[in-house]
């Protein structure tokens, strides 16, 4: 199997300057900044890496996404910031924004007449709005899944190394 | 019970709805509001009992032989997303406890965290615009799909700006940003550029995603604040369906299907 390595580290570098300007967006502390670059090359890196290993979409999305909420309980503690501010943004690169596009129009063709095209434009609506859906689900249990499993209330009390 | 508890629990609870208020508006989620408005009244010694709505907070509290000291209930001002206040309340709570920080001192340094600047508008509008572009290039783009995806995003944030401070319909705000986003692709694709228009304008309105409400919807409801989850789930839809309807007018403008 063949990757196309160069193809995979352009994208991630350039969604590294999503998530960072996501990040200007929602006003973050600016010594984060360099922080959320890392986390949005990181996450779309093992996204396109496994989507080339004919991983399917949702799965890759949700390895990406849980990536980075793992790597937030350690900045959160080096950068000082709740785990979210660096999470939020950095996973914002991920969102399926073609697919939700794709979704949208084939809803408004669905309202127009019944033509012969019709069940083929209603088999890719449902195609692309679950991919949406469960992308986007996954991108948020990412994020929100390892604080739970960590079961603390606050990012301050996990120890990744146990102390000796 | 003696003046000086009186005024002291008056101060307290009215800071920690400030607080309270202050996360709900800039786009904390339940169980970070909770936390931390709890973990300041234990640090002075009281116990507090929270109720988060969406669009306000009442707070009741007790001493620690359970009597009610305090009744009180505040309402958000504007949402909009701001981290800076997020961060900075976390790490105040924290220096409360460990530096037992008095409550004047609790109190301005609030005041200090939210008087804060944003970042400078241009360097906004350009580095989300740069987003915009990064966007067009993880799908697929090429250099000039992403050079119209960059003016796009520039233009469509700096009409939502605008309509922010005319203080429009959060959602209008919105309509307008994606309206005009998707005006600004679908001039290019008129023009006749031999370009794939739905790079350009999938990506030109993806700036407006409501990315934190719907995170933070997910957050709510696995920490079983169903109700609040459900709310933000909702708004970020309604925020979804005025982009949808933004880039819909303007692709009925160009005729283009």
């Amino acid at each position: 199997m063949t990757m196309d390595w160069i193809i995979i580290f352009s994208k991630a570098f350039w969604c590294g300057w999503a998530a960072l300007g996501f990040g200007i967006l929602f006003n973050v502390p600016p010594r984060t900044l360099f922080a959320l670059w890392i986390g949005g090359a990181i996450g779309c890196f093992l996204k396109f890496t496994l989507l080339q290993m004919s991983v399917g979409v949702v799965f890759a999305s949700f390895v990406g996404a849980s990536a980075v909420g793992i790597l937030s309980i350690p900045i959160a503690h080096f950068r000082h910031v709740p785990p979210m501010i660096f999470a939020i943004p950095s996973v914002i690169p991920l969102i399926p924004g073609v697919f939700a596009y794709r979704t949208m129009l084939g809803l408004i063709k669905l309202t127009g007449a019944i033509g012969t095209d019709y069940n083929s434009i209603l088999s890719e609506t449902v195609n692309n709005g679950a991919k949406t859906l469960f992308i986007i689900m996954s991108l948020a249990m990412g994020v929100a899944i390892p604080m739970h499993v960590m079961r603390k209330e606050s990012a301050k009390n996990i120890r990744l190394i146990k102390k000796q | 019970m003696e003046q000086n508890k009186i005024t002291e629990t008056k101060e307290l609870g009215s800071l920690l709805l400030d607080v309270g208020v202050s996360l709900l508006s800039s786009g904390a989620s339940c169980s970070r509001i909770r936390i931390t408005m709890k973990r300041l009244a234990t640090t002075y010694h009281y116990e507090a009992h929270i109720s988060i709505a969406p669009k306000s907070i009442s707070l009741t509290l007790n001493d620690e032989e359970d009597n009610v000291l305090f009744n009180g209930m505040r309402s958000t001002p504007s949402q909009g997303v701001n981290f800076k206040i997020i961060s900075g309340i976390s790490r105040l709570s924290w220096d409360a406890v460990e530096k037992k920080l008095s409550l004047q001192q609790v109190r301005n340094e609030l005041n200090r965290l939210l008087s804060l600047p944003h970042y400078p508008r241009m360097i906004i509008l350009l580095f989300v615009s740069l987003a915009g572009s990064a966007f067009c290039f993880s799908f697929g783009g090429k250099p000039p799909e992403m050079i119209i995806a960059f003016g796009a995003t520039f233009c469509g944030l700096f009409i939502r700006q605008e309509a922010i401070k005319k203080k429009f319909n959060p959602y209008i705000c919105v309509f307008f940003g994606s309206l005009v986003a998707s005006l600004f692709a679908g001039a290019f694709i008129k023009a006749g550029l031999n370009i794939n228009f739905e790079h350009a304008f999938a990506t030109s309105v993806l700036f407006l995603i409501p990315g934190v409400p719907l995170i933070n919807s997910f957050t709510d409801l696995i920490d079983g604040n169903i109700l609040n989850g459900i709310v933000r789930g909702i708004n970020a839809l309604m925020f979804s369906m005025a982009i949808a309807f933004g880039l819909l007018i303007a692709m009925l403008i160009y005729n283009l299907n």
